[in-house]
């Protein structure tokens, strides 16, 4: 085995034989079955059934060429086009030599020939090749930490998967430990004495990692990770970690702190462990009294919160369980407040968990796209109520609904927000789109273009959330907007603070210089109300007038 | 019991043999009794006679592979000698290799039946 799988080397691996003629597949069997999991098949299918079962555990197939119904040619082939297979080395058993060439063409790393030779050389030639293409998985820089001969990270990570893959049952703890305050130590210790606190750290770690069937990276700065067989408590772990830090530098009451991820579930990636350690960690860092924080029943609560909202989302929809809440807008130029539209606000009347705002999962969906399912939804909603009013009541009422940038990035969005407009048989300008400013921030370019294309396709843009901090004014000149909203809750007590005033003044005058209107949300009360209006806002939303209300309740703001 | 001596007398390079089965005189009992059970003898034979050169090559070639890794000589000169004529798909007696087959594999049985069969 090559030097770095020192960490691998008492774990047998699985080779699978492939001849159809059983005296071969013995002989082989009773050379390796000592050293290795020896599996058999009698021909390519077979062999193949037997691929699929054990993907990535299987370290080796030795592989007959000419066999019934499929051939090891076909083996190869079909190999090579899957992802996880190509990376199985195969050495191919023939007395052919003519039959070598193609089978190196094919991806064999290497040949044993017939009859076989002696079990010796057959042995070098298993054990070789499997550690060749071992180290090779284990990504080619085989680096390691210079400061403190840790693993670097990404090694570290290879090392612990392959460590699951051999051993998928054995119950493992993922934990970050940091030093608290450690970017002081530079200043108040100089930069030797910091180093070598990292150095002391790293070989306790290293320590703790081999005598629990485990491995110990930096990740970076003060960040290390340790991955190890489950372990009842870290304590004297910790203790040992700061008594050889006071023992062996003039560093005194440093602080470590871990985050333990205890008991990892293997079915996520090992960085999803690793971040939920992190999680731990990051819990207590304010806290003098805590060292070690595991994650916990309330942040596995609410993971099982979050995997229990994307499985039902879909379901959810078809069961009515998303609803679609309005809150008016008003225009306050004249005395009498007048009714100008709305905002499309989704609300989950979750069977579970009760009604959920919007606020417990829409980042959640934004995250793993889910978020166009259900703002396509809330369009369709949004469209066929404008069209319900018009027909009830011979008003319209324009509806603004919020467009996600995960929405944006889909190639047939302006598409897909035509076709729901149209089919609503609405007029387009009364589907008013919001996008919030942060989305201009990303990936400008393609963003103004999809904006300026639904505009040319007669919606109205909004542009939300402004003043939150993302927008330059010089690229305001260029994005196509035509209502810019602003957030209140973002100014802290505006009739106190000087400085949100002013901001709201800006704000302002930042619209009357685009020649757009203003609309304020979030404005709650009549002191607010009054403010803007005297700076010239021309519309308002915000609990001031009413919450968010399910169609029916606002149906009463359209009677007046 | 058949014996790794009997096999010696018979001339089959025993001591390659156990090698290549990582020295182990058991397995490799087991399996030179085994390979007398194998149907391709009799099939090979067959496809010859009907001239179904691809299919007696295959049958030659997979029983070729199993009597050369145990050694077993005097049945591995004879299908040698028929798995390369069948590989160029040759036209010609194949008689005198399939009979030397048939009494190479005959005395093995015969070394066995007068023991008693392990399996």
């Amino acid at each position: 085995m090559g030097d770095q799988n020192i960490y691998l080397s008492n774990i047998k691996r699985s080779v699978l034989v492939v001849d159809d003629e059983f005296i071969n597949r013995e002989i082989l069997g009773g050379i390796l079955e000592d050293s290795y999991e020896v599996l058999y098949a009698e021909d390519g299918q077979k062999a193949l059934q037997v691929i699929e079962e054990q993907g990535p555990l299987l370290s080796l197939v030795l592989l007959d060429l000419r066999m019934p119904n499929m051939d090891g040619f076909e083996v190869m082939k079909q190999m090579q086009q899957d992802v996880v297979f190509k990376n199985i080395p195969i050495i191919v058993l023939t007395s052919d030599e003519s039959a070598e060439i193609e089978s190196l063409k094919m991806g064999a790393a290497d040949f044993i020939k017939k009859p076989y030779d002696m079990p010796e050389k057959i042995m070098a030639r298993v054990k070789r090749i499997i550690a060749l293409y071992e180290d090779r998985m284990i990504i080619q820089s085989t680096e390691k930490d210079e400061l403190t001969g840790l693993l670097s990270k990404s090694y570290f990570f290879e090392y612990a998967s392959l460590q699951d893959r051999f051993h998928p049952n054995r119950s493992m703890d993922a934990l970050t430990v940091n030093v608290s305050h450690f970017h002081l130590y530079n200043e108040l210790y100089g930069v030797q004495e910091g180093n070598e606190v990292l150095k002391i750290i790293a070989k306790e770690m290293e320590k703790f990692a081999n005598a629990h069937e485990g491995i110990a990276c930096r990740s970076e700065g003060d960040n290390f990770y340790l991955y190890v067989a489950h372990q009842a408590g870290y304590e004297v772990f910790l203790d040992d970690v700061i008594a050889a830090i006071t023992g062996d530098t003039t560093v005194h009451n440093t602080q470590i702190r871990i985050g333990i991820n205890s008991e990892v579930d293997k079915s996520e990636s090992l960085e999803m462990s690793f971040e939920r350690a992190r999680m731990a960690g990051d819990s207590i860092r304010e806290s003098q009294k805590e060292k070690i924080a595991f994650y916990d029943a309330k942040m596995r609560q609410q993971r099982m919160f979050e995997e229990t909202l994307i499985r039902n989302i879909v379901d959810a929809i078809i069961n009515g369980e998303i609803l679609v809440w309005y809150q008016p807008k008003y225009n306050v130029e004249e005395d009498t407040p007048r009714l100008v539209g709305a905002e499309a606000l989704v609300r989950w009347n979750h069977p579970k968990y009760g009604m959920l705002s919007p606020g417990r999962f829409v980042s959640l969906f934004e995250e793993n796209g889910l978020i166009q399912v259900m703002d396509e939804y809330i369009w369709g909603q949004a469209a066929a109520q404008v069209k319900t009013w018009k027909e009830k009541f011979g008003v319209t009422i324009p509806i603004s609904v919020n467009v996600s940038r995960i929405d944006i990035m889909d190639e047939h969005i302006v598409e897909t927000i035509c076709n729901i407009a149209d089919s609503a048989g609405i007029d387009r300008k009364d589907l008013h789109l919001e996008i919030t400013e942060s989305a201009y921030a990303s990936d400008t370019e393609n963003l103004v273009d999809i904006v300026a294309q639904f505009q040319k396709e007669g919606f109205v843009i909004e542009m939300d959330d402004f003043g939150s901090g993302y927008s330059s004014l010089n690229m305001l000149t260029v994005l196509p907007i035509d209502v810019l909203k602003v957030d209140m809750r973002f100014m802290t007590n505006l009739m106190e603070d000087e400085k949100s005033l002013r901001m709201m003044e800006l704000i302002k005058e930042i619209a009357d210089f685009l020649n757009v209107p203003m609309i304020a949300e979030g404005v709650e009360e009549k002191e607010q109300m009054d403010i803007l209006k005297k700076m010239g806002y021309q519309m308002i939303q915000g609990y001031y007038f009413s919450k968010p209300v399910p169609k029916e309740e606002f149906e009463n703001f359209i009677k007046g | 019991m058949l014996t790794v001596e009997d096999l010696k007398s018979y001339g089959a390079n025993v001591d390659e043999g156990v090698a290549r089965c990582a020295g182990k005189e058991e397995l490799y009992l087991r399996l030179v009794q085994k390979v007398l059970d194998d149907e391709g003898f009799d099939i090979l034979a067959e496809t010859i006679l009907e001239r179904d050169y691809d299919k007696a090559f295959d049958i030659a070639h997979r029983l070729k592979g199993a009597v050369s890794n145990l050694s077993l000589t005097p049945m591995t000169i004879p299908i040698e000698g028929l798995t390369e004529s069948l590989r160029a798909r040759e036209e010609r007696d194949y008689s005198q290799d399939v009979k030397a087959l048939r009494e190479a594999k005959r005395q093995l049985e015969q070394l066995i039946n007068t023991n008693e069969r392990v399996f």
